[in-house]
């Protein structure tokens, strides 16, 4: 754009601005495999001691193993919650005739806005009264409720995206609105349920506050709170393993992030918390 | 199967766009609905195929009241302006897709494909996916689809908006082709008067909702019930001359043009405004009513030229002629109309 | 030819009315409304359960006192030194108090049945029923002593077993019921009245009860006055500076750079936004930290190191601003940026004839046109600021010494996580009842400035 002035004056500006950030990123990657002399941020020798987290487990913690699959297990199954109820609300909201559907709407938008996290002393109270306390299920089934309104908003966006007589058509040829629905219409947005279903997963892979509160300890802890918990531990502060074990956390959203930023992007850009 | 609108209503919320509409289509017959946007002729398509509820009236398929039956059990087929293939699937699929969803065997599925595929001349297509196709392939990948399982009616949605000039003239005459072939009641919505006249049978033509004159493409291009059927038929269209009853003449105002009264304007009273309809084909220099004029636009259409004459109100008459050289833009001529061809209207619009 | 013969007699066949094709019955999920509601369904179960129904409970939790102690299910009573205190000072039952209190000892039926069944000799037995019956005693020693008189000189061990059976205290007992507390003390006082008791079942109650308390306490609180004006401080600056004025600086900038390296510096903002929340704030505290980056850096040029986040409220303030202002810059980055790409190219090409530098560029012909995309963000991040509580706990934890405590934090450490172990879930509650209540009339005035009626269009198919 505007070929006749210069661009580098505003790129150098922007790279001092950027340097701080990436070389913060670049650190975690260089400490976790080096060592430096004390007061000194040159690394002077090679190791991977600071991975063996990986296979050393200390006693009073949970294996980095379970922990792993806590996460996993936290995210996928959030992730794809979201992704099926979202996929079934959202068509109902950019196609169906159902009483009130504009009141949904309305109500989807403001519960996209509306921060749910200030709910979390009653969901809180609530899931140790119903014994979800401290369990993967209660945290899941929070998680997934607090993503569903963007994903509805989203997946609204896609079926609005597909072309009515798409529908029409199915329906001429004797389809059932439901088999419109799922052999007609989904395959079209398939796209963007991938999308949404690594967004959701990416949400919760980093969530903190929520199975910080509500599962914080026993056998359901997820990545950020056994890191965190790590990092709280003043007796045994080590910043190098700290920076592995985020490192380990963190690889699978960079990846992700990296090989999807296309499709990530424009859900970014639609809004979401932060 | 002979379709029968009877008094059909319909309406949006409190905007009635159709109001006690009746519209026979009988058995095998190809009719148009012809009209501008927003005439009500989509709507009246998509109350036949179901996919609008009516608000009024009943709509008959044979004998039988489909009025408030669903879509689904109609056993309509319709052929959308988009074309509306499923992207996903291979032709093959899409045109198995209304049998696979009737629960037919495979081995049945297989057959009528491939039967439509050679109706519809695509046996080569099938197993491409209609990204890979062209517009008229689509097309007929739609026809084979809507087909495909015996509708009782055929409903074409401005079939060949989205084609090219050359591919519609294909497609035109390959619609009424398997028209006629499989003898199916159709309907085509369409707003071009080409395709309505050179595909149906009749023309229903549609203006505010409300049907305006219907019969065969050569009455009505004959015998036009009113100014708006007029100038809608006829390409280059009809020109219209503002008129007064004066004696036993209609004469053009500020020019001294003098037609001949025509029988159903017998008994006008003197000084009746009316409108005068002239076909391009009808004014030339063979006639019998002297019009002079300057010619202020000429129009090579190869074969034949196309004239615009000014007379001296500020109207315009069209003619059409095969072409000449001797006659160019600013010079002033004297043509005549065949008076025996020219339509009078009254100041509403209907025919005298 | 023949075929299309074949097939134009097949068609009108099996198209007439009689050979119709099998008839389906179009069931519930045919029907618009019938699939919609059903496919809604999920949706609304989540919406009822975590959205609705903590609206409502976070309304009522803050009208109880529930915390720690009072546990969140229904109480038990217990007859507490402090129980005791409440029912003498607050009820003037000093008297009553005293005497439930004692230790107490009473020669009975229960307590005879007790010693048979401990296999204790049957003379002792019968001995106390003859003698002793229905005496009580407030003092141990004189009832072991009324016990070692009996003729049959028990020993010492016995002595204790018996004085045991028959300890009829309610001093520090725990009862699951106000019946069964009322029993026992009938047991030791049979003249109690009717108003006794419920005094008695009132301050023994270790349950929560319903109270106005919190909001009193709320409204009177030193730290609420302080905790807001930190947290409008904290929407303010980091607005501003960063989910506004900086998104708007990347926007721009990247707008004015060939595509590729705007797409990595695009990439880079968006770091924090992507990484999981732990491992952002930890890279902070590696730059702050005693043996981190900054100090590791400075000590070169001779400056005593220190904790630089937490050093002083200054600057415990200016990385929590940076923090989480580098989180929310992406967002207005990125939708700025969509709006800049938004403008015709035309116009930019004006404005160059016009000979217009590109700071009138930005003035004239960039900021007019962010002025929606700007109301938005605004809208937006307000919201999520308010209530932003990870990247502050992380970071600061609050610290130092309570300078950098934002509201949802506070109602962090009041209701979930505090080192003294007293949670407060009632005064929590009350504390987002107020986040609640300001982020439904937020999102209320946001759904109205994108009318969203707007959004809606008719289905087009009518069933």
């Amino acid at each position: 754009m505007n070929g006749h002035q210069k661009s580098w004056p505003i790129i150098l500006v922007i790279t001092i601005l950027s340097a701080p950030l990436v070389l913060a990123y670049a650190y975690l990657f260089v400490d976790t495999v080096t060592n430096s002399p004390p007061g000194s941020v040159v690394p002077h020798e090679f190791t991977l001691e600071h991975w063996s987290f990986l296979w050393q487990t200390r006693p009073g913690r949970l294996s980095i193993w379970r922990v792993t699959l806590n996460s996993l297990l936290f995210a996928t199954t959030s992730a794809a919650l979201v992704v099926v109820v979202s996929s079934m609300a959202g068509y109902v909201l950019s196609r169906l005739n159902v009483p009130g559907r504009s009141f949904f709407l309305a109500g989807v938008m403001m519960l996209h806005a509306f921060p749910a996290i200030t709910l979390i002393v009653a969901i809180f109270i609530v899931l140790q009264m119903v014994g979800l306390y401290n369990s993967l299920i209660g945290v899941i089934l929070v998680k997934a409720a607090i993503d569903m309104p963007l994903g509805i908003w989203l997946m609204k966006g896609f079926y609005d995206t597909v072309p009515w007589e798409i529908e029409m058509a199915g329906i001429q040829d004797g389809a059932s609105r439901l088999t419109v629905w799922r052999k007609l219409v989904l395959p079209q947005v398939r796209p963007g349920i991938f999308a949404l279903a690594l967004f959701a997963f990416l949400l919760a892979w980093g969530e903190f506050i929520l199975p910080q509160v509500l599962a914080p300890s026993g056998n359901a802890q997820v990545l950020s709170v056994y890191l965190a918990s790590l990092i709280a531990d003043d007796n045994n502060f080590d910043m190098a393993l700290f920076k592995s074990v985020g490192l380990f956390y963190i690889a699978p959203v960079l990846v992700l992030f990296f090989v999807f930023q296309n499709y990530l992007m424009n859900i970014y850009g639609g809004g979401t918390k932060g | 199967m002979r379709i029968l609108l009877d008094k059909f209503s319909k309406a949006f919320g409190a905007v009635s766009v159709i109001e006690d509409m009746t519209l026979e289509i009988g058995d095998g017959e190809m009719l148009a609905l012809l009209g501008p946007s927003g005439c009500g002729k989509s709507t009246t398509l998509f109350a036949i195929c179901g996919i609008h509820k009516v608000s009024g009236g009943r709509i008959l398929f044979g004998d039988r009241d489909v009025t408030s039956l669903p879509p689904q059990e109609r056993n309509v087929g319709v052929v959308f302006q988009s074309y509306a293939l499923y992207p996903h699937m291979t032709v093959r699929e899409n045109i198995a897709f209304p049998l696979r969803i009737a629960g037919k065997s495979a081995a049945e599925i297989a057959r009528q494909v491939d039967d439509m595929a050679q109706l519809v001349h695509i046996e080569p297509l099938l197993d491409r996916r209609p990204a890979e196709l062209s517009g008229g392939q689509q097309q007929r990948v739609a026809l084979a689809r809507a087909l495909v399982r015996r509708p009782h009616v055929l409903l074409l949605d401005e079939p060949l908006a989205n084609l090219d000039a050359k591919l519609r003239l294909e497609m035109r005459s390959e619609i009424r082709r398997i028209q006629l072939e499989t003898g199916i009641t159709a309907v085509l919505v369409t707003h071009d008067q080409v395709e309505a006249m050179s595909m149906c049978d009749r023309i229903a033509i549609m203006d505010a909702g409300r049907i305006v004159q219907i019969a065969t493409p050569t009455e009505m291009y004959n015998d036009p019930h009113t100014a708006f059927v007029a100038g809608f038929l006829g390409n280059p269209p009809i020109a219209f001359l503002r008129g007064v009853v004066s004696g036993d003449a209609i004469v053009v105002p500020q020019s001294d043009v003098r037609l001949p009264k025509p029988n159903g304007a017998r008994n006008l009273a003197e000084g009746t405004r009316v409108s005068v309809g002239i076909r391009p084909e009808n004014f030339g220099p063979a006639g019998d009513v002297p019009v002079k004029g300057r010619i202020s636009f000429v129009e090579t259409q190869g074969r034949e030229n196309l004239y615009d004459l000014m007379l001296a109100d500020g109207s315009v008459l069209r003619s059409i002629q095969p072409v000449r050289s001797d006659i160019a833009v600013g010079d002033e001529v004297e043509w005549s109309v065949a008076s025996d061809r020219i339509f009078m209207f009254d100041d509403k619009g209907e025919r005298i | 030819m023949d075929a299309f013969r074949d097939k134009t007699e097949r068609l009108p066949a099996s198209g007439g009315a009689g050979a119709a094709p099998a008839r389906r019955r179009l069931g519930l999920l045919d029907s618009s409304r019938g699939l919609g509601v059903l496919l809604l369904l999920p949706a609304l179960l989540l919406v009822v359960l975590f959205f609705l129904m903590p609206v409502v409970l976070t309304g009522v939790f803050a009208f109880t006192n529930m915390n720690t102690a009072t546990g969140i299910s229904g109480g038990a009573h217990q007859v507490s030194p402090g129980a005791l205190r409440v029912l003498g000072e607050r009820y003037e039952m000093g008297e009553l108090a005293e005497r439930l209190g004692q230790p107490t000892y009473v020669v009975d039926e229960r307590g005879l049945a007790a010693l048979e069944e401990m296999g204790i000799a049957s003379g002792i037995v019968a001995s106390l029923r003859r003698s002793h019956m229905d005496e009580s005693f407030t003092s141990r020693r004189e009832f072991e002593r009324v016990i070692r008189a009996l003729p049959d000189r028990p020993d010492t061990r016995t002595v204790k077993r018996i004085s045991d059976a028959f300890s009829r205290s309610l001093a520090n007992a725990r009862f699951a019921s106000s019946g069964a507390l009322v029993a026992a003390a009938e047991a030791i006082d049979p003249d109690l009245t009717a108003e006794e008791k419920e005094a008695l079942a009132a301050a023994t109650y270790t349950g929560w009860n319903w109270t106005t308390d919190n909001f009193r306490r709320l409204s009177s609180s030193r730290d609420t006055t302080r905790v807001f004006f930190n947290t409008l401080f904290f929407v303010a600056m980091t607005l501003v500076f960063f989910n506004i004025g900086y998104a708007m600086f990347l926007a721009i900038a990247t707008h004015y750079m060939p595509e590729r390296p705007a797409g990595i510096f695009r990439i880079i903002w968006f770091l924090p936004r992507i990484s999981p929340v732990v491992i952002y704030v930890l890279l902070w505290k590696w730059v702050a930290w005693d043996t981190g980056f900054l100090n590791a850096v400075l000590s070169d040029f001779g400056v005593r190191p220190r904790n630089w986040m937490l050093d002083s409220a200054t600057q415990a303030w200016f990385f929590v601003i940076m923090i989480n202002g580098f989180v929310g810059a992406s967002m207005g980055m990125l939708i700025f940026a969509s709006a800049i790409k938004a403008i015709p190219e035309t116009h930019f090409h004006a404005a160059s004839v016009d000979g217009a530098y590109r700071w009138q560029q930005i003035r004239h012909i960039i900021l007019p046109q962010l002025k929606w995309p700007i109301l938005f963000v605004t809208c937006y991040q307000t919201l999520s600021l308010l209530t932003s509580i990870e990247q502050t706990l992380l970071a600061t934890d609050g610290g130092p010494g309570g300078a950098t405590e934002i509201w949802s934090l506070w109602i962090y450490h009041t209701a979930l996580n505090n080192y003294a172990g007293n949670l407060q879930y009632g005064y929590g509650a009350a504390m987002a009842l107020v986040l609640v209540v300001i982020g439904i009339v937020l999102s209320l005035i946001y759904l109205r400035l994108f009318n969203y009626n707007a959004l809606i269009t008719r289905p087009r198919i009518e069933l």
